[in-house]
Order: C-alpha cells, then structure tokens, then sequence
C-alpha cells in the first residue's frame, strides 16, 4: 500500500519519466532486439572510424602507448613521392578499369540476350570464375602470364615478340586489370542481362516497323532504356576500383618499381611492412575526406541535371 | 509470329546476308568468351594431373601427355587441408549466426516493432554503408586488437553482426510480409521472440540462404584480411593458408600446387552447379551492391 502511494507521488513529481518509463515497457522488445546490432556497429565500425582520426593524429607505438604529434602524420604522407605515385596509379588503374572492364560485360549481356539457344550455359559459363576462389586465380593467372605461359606461346604462334606482361612496369597494371575483368564481369553481366531481357519487345518491334536498323534498335532502346543501371554500376565500379589492392598485392606486390602500388595497397604497406599506424590511419583519413568531396560534387551535379 | 519469340532482332532480321554475318561474328564473339572462361578452370584441373616436366614445356599444352593422379595424393600430404577448411566453416556458421541473430533482429525491429526514433538508429546503421572500408581498415585492425580478440574467431564473428547491406536487405524484406499474420499471432498472446522465431524466422528462409549464400562466399574466397587478424596455422582459413603456403611458395614444384589448387576450386564450383538458380538469384540482390 505503502509503495503504491510512493510511487504515485513520484509519477506526480515527474511525469515525463513515468511515460518514458512507460514507453520503456511497450517497446521493450523493440529496442532489445535493436541492442545487439547497436553495440556491434558502435564497437566494430564507428568505433574504427573515429578512432581512426584520433590514430592520424598521433605516433602509434603497442609498447610505450600513443603520443600526440599534431600533424605530422600527414606532413610525413604528404612529403612521400611514393604517395603521390600511388594517387596516379590508383587513378591510371581505375581508369583502365574502365577503359577495359566497363563496357565488356554490357556488350555480352546484349549478345547473350540474342541468343537462341544455350543462353543458360553462356551465364553459367560467364559467372564460373566468380565462383573459383581469388588465390586459386592469382597462383592460375601467374602462370598464364609467366614468359613460359601460353599467353606467350600464343603470341610466338601469331609471329608476336613475347611479352613480359608482370614484370615489365609498362604492362603490369594492364595485366592486373585483364585478370580482374576476365574474374569480375560474370555478375555484371547477369544483372545487365536481366536488365535488357526485360525492355519490352514490342518496342523492337515498332522501331523495326518504323524503319530503324538493329544498331538504332540497340543505340535508341536497348541502351537508354538500362540507362540507369549503367550510371550506377559505374558509379559502383568507380567507388570500388579506388579501393583496389588486393590483386596489386597477391600478383606483384606493388612492384615492378611501384608501378602497381596502388592508394589503398600503401596504406596496408605503410601500416604492416614500414609500422607506422598513424601514417596509415592518416592516409585513411585523407582518402576518405576526397571520397567524400567526389561523392558530394557528383550529388550536386546529379541534382542539377535533374 | 508472336512478339515475345524476337528479341532486338526479329526472324526477317537474320535473313539479310550482312545481318547473318555480323550475327555468325557475335556468336564467335560469345564462344570465345565462353572458351576464354573454361580454359583455365580446365587446364588448373589438368596441370594439376602433370609431371613436372610436362607441365614447364613450353609451348605448354592443354592435355597432360600422362596421367598422374598420384600428384593429389602428395598435395594432400603437404599441407592439412581438413584444418584450414574447419577454420573456414567455423568462420562461415559464426557469420551466419551473427546475421540471423543481431541483424535479423535488428531488421525485424525496425521493420516491425515502430519502436519511437527508429529513423535516427536505422541512420545510424546506414551510413556505414557510404564510408569505404578501404578508408578505415588500418583503425579497424588496431580496434580488434586492443580489444584482445586477434588470433580468435571472434574477430570475424562478432563484426559480421554490423552489416549495413545485409540489414537492409533484411529489413526489405520483412517489410514485405503481411502484418496480420504478425497481429493474429500477438493477439494469440505470443511474446516478440517468439514472433521473431517462430513465424518471421521461418518464413525468410529464402532471404537468408540468399544471404548465406554472400556470406559463404566471403569466408571461402577472403584470404587478406585474415592473414592480419589471424597468425597462427592453427586458425587461417583456407584461403589464406592457401595464399600462404601454396602461391607465395617457390619451391614448390607447379604440378602438386595446381593439385592442391584444384582441390580447393572443385567443391565451390561443384555447389555452384548443383545451386545455380538460388545463386544467380541471389545476385540481383547483390546488384545493389555490385
């Protein structure tokens, strides 16, 4: 009885804690069930991403703890000429993602789509090195590539000067690239065949009944109407391809003479061969404030057109 | 002839002589893609079936000129292939209980359960999904070690709860199911867990084997970021051993490291074959992601 009354009167005293109490109780499963991701993604990525700015300003050591040096990191980053080597590597690697793997997989999706038959086995087909694990395909690309490979005994066959395609610094990077479009472009290539199989054939149908040729059918229908998924598979490949490193590393480790050290492969370098965390953490820091600055200039530049 | 039958070419298309020709020049074009795809699955199983001779010929051929089965028997014995892939399937089961059990609640609350300033938490999930990983992978290192879990599964496990992608898709997907089914069953008197477990759970089978599908797929193909998280023989994941012990090894003649390649290829592209439809549909959820 005693309680009771205590606890009206306290209810009286603060009415706004009695319904968020109340509120409490209703929800209760709601926000229990919101609990565990809560503390995951506070502890395994925000945590990181903070801490990640605080690590860019101080000299990391396991032992002696971490030391406060303002900007140093950065300086020592910005003042690397291998830094500055990365950036254009990982920019002449991207744009070669483009130049080389872009277009490939819109092109298949369009051919295969015309197919009569075995259109099945061609997916199949196309996606099967998306399936085989990437370290398989690094130890089969190196052979492919090596002087005794049969890329080269191809070319001696066509009459062709052999080709050192992962030592020599001006291939290297193309050769990476030739790899990871020949493993990736299987799932693209689904996602835009799903895309051109669902245009409306009727459409084909008038523009050939108005006289438009096949390259028009493709150039006016086919094309606009998966408009927008090109953009955001661009878009995609673009965000993805500038945090490539993993091929660079495993085939040539960033060599010949730094030609394939990519932006984010210094960063792994910086962090586990030179030890210097916070020059890692910096180097973090600074791709993600350009990343951020590209992704807000291409959202302006969308909404303008729009 | 009815309009479903023609695609961007209709039958009159592929009579004209110019037409069947640059049609015969496309389907070349698709068989070479094809041929360029099951060339090197094939010749990784056939290398791996050489001497070692044979194999360093040059030119190399496709064919091995004998058969030397023995060479799977010696790959065996190099490395312990059942502890690495335990290692694997230990990392997969984890994740995969980590996303039914965090993020499948998670998406289920916010999808079901209108708890107040859902918006500001399901923001605070989401904008994960904008900052590249790439950008915080050295932090993310230095986190999981000053918590003490390098060296452990619980480095993967644990972290496989905060997966912004898989939440969404999640959420999209209970956001699906049809409420009453959800008031029958409250009005029933069944508490929340139980809603979660015994009717949601059941009924996004689909979408979770989709997502198990994704989340196979990275414990069996991720061999980078183990190899900093994990440092002992005891608990690399296959493809890491892989990584280390069989492609950054020299000395290793090629025959038995095609072997021991091929070994770990067959079984995904067997799955793969057996599971294709639920794959590729899974994949146009993965369209999202790219």
């Amino acid at each position: 009885m005693e309680h009771i009354a205590a606890e009206v009167r306290a209810q009286r005293a603060s009415p706004g804690k009695s319904r968020m109490a109340g509120k409490l109780r209703r929800h209760f499963w709601g926000y229990a069930f919101l609990v565990p991701a809560i503390v995951v993604f506070a502890l395994f990525l925000w945590m990181p991403i903070v801490k990640g700015m605080v690590y860019s300003l101080q000299h990391i050591d396991f032992v002696k703890g971490n030391t406060y040096v303002g900007l140093d990191n950065y300086r020592t980053v910005l003042s690397d000429p291998v830094a500055g080597k990365a950036v254009r590597n990982s920019l002449y690697y991207m744009a070669l993602c483009l130049l080389i793997g872009f277009w490939v997989p819109i092109g298949f999706a369009i051919a295969i789509s015309e197919l009569r038959r075995f259109q099945g086995f061609a997916r199949v087909a196309a996606y099967l090195p998306n399936v085989i694990p990437v370290v398989v395909l690094y130890g089969l690309w190196r052979w492919l590539y090596d002087p005794i490979g049969p890329f080269n005994a191809l070319l001696m066959k066509l009459g062709l000067d052999q080709i050192a395609f992962l030592t020599n610094p001006s291939w290297s990077m193309i050769a990476i690239v030739i790899m990871e479009t020949w493993q990736q472009f299987g799932s693209a290539l689904l996602i835009y065949l799903a895309a051109v199989l669902t245009v409306p054939r009727d459409w084909y149908e008038a523009a050939e009944i108005d006289g438009a040729g096949v390259w028009q059918r493709i150039r006016h229908i086919t094309l606009p109407s998966i408009r927008h998924l090109i953009v955001l598979m661009l878009l995609l490949q673009v965000i993805g391809t500038s945090q490539g490193f993993q091929s660079q590393l495993a085939l040539l480790d960033g060599g010949p003479n730094n030609t394939t050290m990519t932006y984010a492969l210094l960063i792994n370098k910086y962090a586990f061969t030179r030890l210097d965390y916070g020059a890692a953490s910096a180097m973090g820091v600074l791709m993600f404030v350009v990343l951020g600055l590209v992704a807000i200039v291409q959202y302006r530049w969308q909404a303008k057109e729009e | 002839m009815t309009s479903h039958e023609r695609g961007i070419l209709s039958h009159s298309d592929l009579r004209r002589p110019r037409m069947r020709l640059a049609y015969g020049a496309m389907l070349a074009a698709i068989a070479l893609m094809i041929a360029s795809m099951l060339y090197p699955f094939t010749v990784t199983i056939f290398n791996g079936l050489k001497l070692n001779t044979d194999l360093n010929a040059f030119p190399p051929h496709w064919l091995p000129r004998s058969w030397h089965f023995e060479n799977y028997a010696t790959a065996w014995r190099y490395i312990a292939l059942p502890g690495f892939l335990g290692n694997t399937l230990k990392i997969f089961v984890g994740n995969m209980v980590a996303t039914v059990l965090v993020t499948g609640l998670a998406a289920y609350s916010l999808s079901r359960l209108r708890v107040p300033r859902r918006q500001w938490i399901y923001l605070f999930f989401m904008i994960t999904l904008f900052i590249p990983p790439t950008t915080y992978i050295i932090p993310n290192f230095m986190n999981l070690k000053s918590l003490g879990l390098l060296n452990t599964f619980w480095a993967f496990w644990l972290p496989a709860g905060a997966s912004a992608f898989y939440l969404l898709v999640l959420k999209n997907f209970f956001d699906s199911i049809s409420m009453e089914l959800f008031e029958s069953a409250r009005i029933d008197g069944a508490s929340e867990p139980r809603c979660f477990f015994q009717l949601a759970l059941p009924l996004s089978v689909p979408i979770f084997a989709t997502l198990a599908i994704f989340v196979f797929a990275t414990a069996w193909n991720d061999w980078y970021w183990p190899s900093l998280v994990m440092h002992s023989n005891r608990t690399y994941p296959l493809a890491t051993a892989v990584y280390k012990y069989v492609i950054e090894v020299r000395r290793l003649d090629n025959n038995i490291k095609f072997a021991l390649l091929s070994m770990v290829t067959l079984p995904p592209v067997v799955v793969f074959l057996l599971f294709q439809k639920y794959i590729v549909r899974g994949l146009h959820l993965g369209g999202v992601k790219g």
